[in-house]
């Protein structure tokens, strides 16, 4: 198996140490998942509780002494004698159910990002990413805070003239039609909270020293979502998505432009890997900034786990 | 690692960090497929979202739904209303307007269906005429006029069905049996209007 030695920069192989690791490693890969299902206590280790009687657990029988814990104790567990128990006394809210489970979103308008385009402030010569617009210096996402990223908002889409490749993590219909009559091509991706903050700040991440995450698929809530030809996901199918494209076209009144044959079509056309965070890098590999070199991984085993 | 700034060659792997420049990396992972790439989850896909899509054709009396919009004619305007200096200086009024007898994309079926149906908003020169000011922008504005020209058409292109021969059927019989009873009725009063009447006289 490899570790990864930090003084050397490499991933080293190293034997095991004896069979026991052997077999308890072996163990490990076969066994199935350890939960409740299969469990159980040592034989002997529970003893079934049974009413005392007899020579030595006689005259109250395991029962105390008067009171309703000795007579006839019915009542429930939080029972208070008649009066509204305090289980009872507040009512269930559901204003804030599953709040922690919601995202929100950075709304950038169109306005703004041609505004962004315009004085200079973000490159339509490569594809426009998270990284990209958190780069601009203007917008900063709080994974903590459960922001999932950007959003792209209609206000100013009249205004909108540029031709750029750009991923979000919603963008509305209008939104999308205003990207792709200008001959651009606009994609909906989801970053899971770790991979959303190394893709806002990769210098940070980079110096940690650590291996580029896989990216996580989408949350059941919203896969649907990025899945949707409808919504550009990065999930869905192309062929699709050129449906979509063209049913687009007709409802919002513009030609189609032709990407095969603009310019940028490449850059139009680049896409992540749904495991990539970042483009031009793979899940494994660390990136060590002070040496200007990216260390990967050489072992197999570690190889498929990063390219699953 | 010497850093090369604004490397144009596609097969370089970009990096781009706070500074804006770049950094050069050798293999560049512009491959890299993971067990959830787009191949593996649609295999049977041409994953090729810039495909071209053929419009569907107008048959007879069935509108397809396409309208090819190059060969409309879409001019803007300020609109009217409320809305202060927004109102006053952007154009997001949308009049569409395209020649009926000439369109190529319209058969003659529908060219004379709508001739019928909207000649109110065909204008002198033959002109079908679409406005919309409905929303504060222009693209929902000309969406929104697209959408009108499309039920416009689909109206028009709309035949009911005829009625079948039990319908047709029954509604003689009701036809006949309302007659019947309006003269029933009619009868009925007249006598009781003669029984108010005195007896005649002789003379």
């Amino acid at each position: 198996m490899s570790v990864f030695l930090p003084s050397s920069g490499s991933y080293v192989n190293i034997m095991a140490s004896s069979a026991g690791t052997e077999k308890a490693l072996s163990l490990l890969r076969r066994l199935p998942r350890v939960g409740l299902s299969n469990l159980k206590p040592n034989p002997g280790a529970h003893r079934n509780k049974t009413r005392s009687r007899g020579m030595n657990g006689g005259k109250t029988h395991g029962a105390g002494s008067k009171g309703s814990g000795q007579r006839q104790n019915f009542m429930r567990l939080g029972y208070e004698t008649g009066n509204n128990p305090f289980y009872l006394r507040f009512p269930c809210q559901n204003y804030y159910k599953g709040h922690h489970l919601k995202l929100s979103y950075i709304p950038v308008c169109m306005g703004k990002l041609q505004m962004l385009v315009d004085t200079n402030r973000l490159r339509t010569d490569i594809p426009v990413d998270l990284t990209q617009l958190v780069a601009t210096g203007l917008f900063s996402v709080r994974p903590e805070e459960k922001e999932g990223g950007f959003m792209l908002e209609d206000d100013g889409m009249d205004h909108f003239q540029t031709r750029m490749n750009i991923e979000v993590q919603w963008a509305s219909e209008a939104v999308i039609a205003a990207v792709e009559r200008n001959g651009g091509t606009i994609t909906t991706a989801y970053y899971d909270p770790i991979a959303l903050g190394a893709a806002c700040n990769p210098m940070a991440f980079f110096k940690r020293g650590v291996a580029i995450p896989k990216r996580m698929l989408p949350p059941q809530h919203l896969i649907d979502y990025y899945s949707d030809p409808k919504n550009r996901g990065y999930l869905a199918d192309p062929d699709l998505v050129a449906k979509e494209r063209f049913i687009l076209a007709q409802k919002y009144g513009y030609e189609l432009p032709d990407i095969k044959s603009s310019p940028d079509k490449d850059m139009l056309l680049e896409r992540k890997d749904p495991r990539q965070i970042f483009y031009g890098l793979e899940p494994g590999w660390v990136v060590n900034m002070k040496d200007k070199v990216i260390v990967k991984p050489t072992d197999p085993v570690l190889k498929e786990f990063y390219a699953s | 690692m010497a850093l090369s700034a604004l490397s144009s060659a596609r097969s370089l792997s970009r990096l781009l960090v706070k500074n804006g420049r770049y950094i050069h990396t050798t293999a560049p992972a512009a491959s890299f497929k993971s067990s959830v790439s787009l191949e593996k989850i649609y295999p049977e896909s041409g994953l090729d979202m810039t495909r071209n899509i053929q419009p569907p054709k107008n048959e007879g009396i069935n509108f397809s739904g396409y309208i090819p919009v190059e060969q409309l004619q879409v001019s803007y305007s300020r609109s009217s209303g409320p809305g202060g200096q927004n109102v006053n200086k952007v154009n997001t009024k949308v009049d569409l307007r395209f020649h009926v007898e000439t369109a190529e994309w319209l058969t003659q079926e529908l060219k004379e269906k709508i001739a019928e149906k909207y000649k109110s908003s065909i204008t002198s020169d033959g002109c079908l005429l679409i406005r919309s000011d409905k929303t504060r922008s222009q693209q929902l504005n000309l969406a929104d006029a697209l959408d009108k020209l499309r039920h416009m058409i689909h109206t028009a292109a709309y035949v009911p069905p005829l009625p079948s021969s039990e319908a047709v059927e029954r509604q003689r019989r009701r036809h006949e049996a309302a007659v019947r009873e309006r003269l029933r009725k009619k009868r009925d009063r007249s006598l009781v209007k003669q029984s108010r009447r005195g007896p005649e006289s002789e003379f």
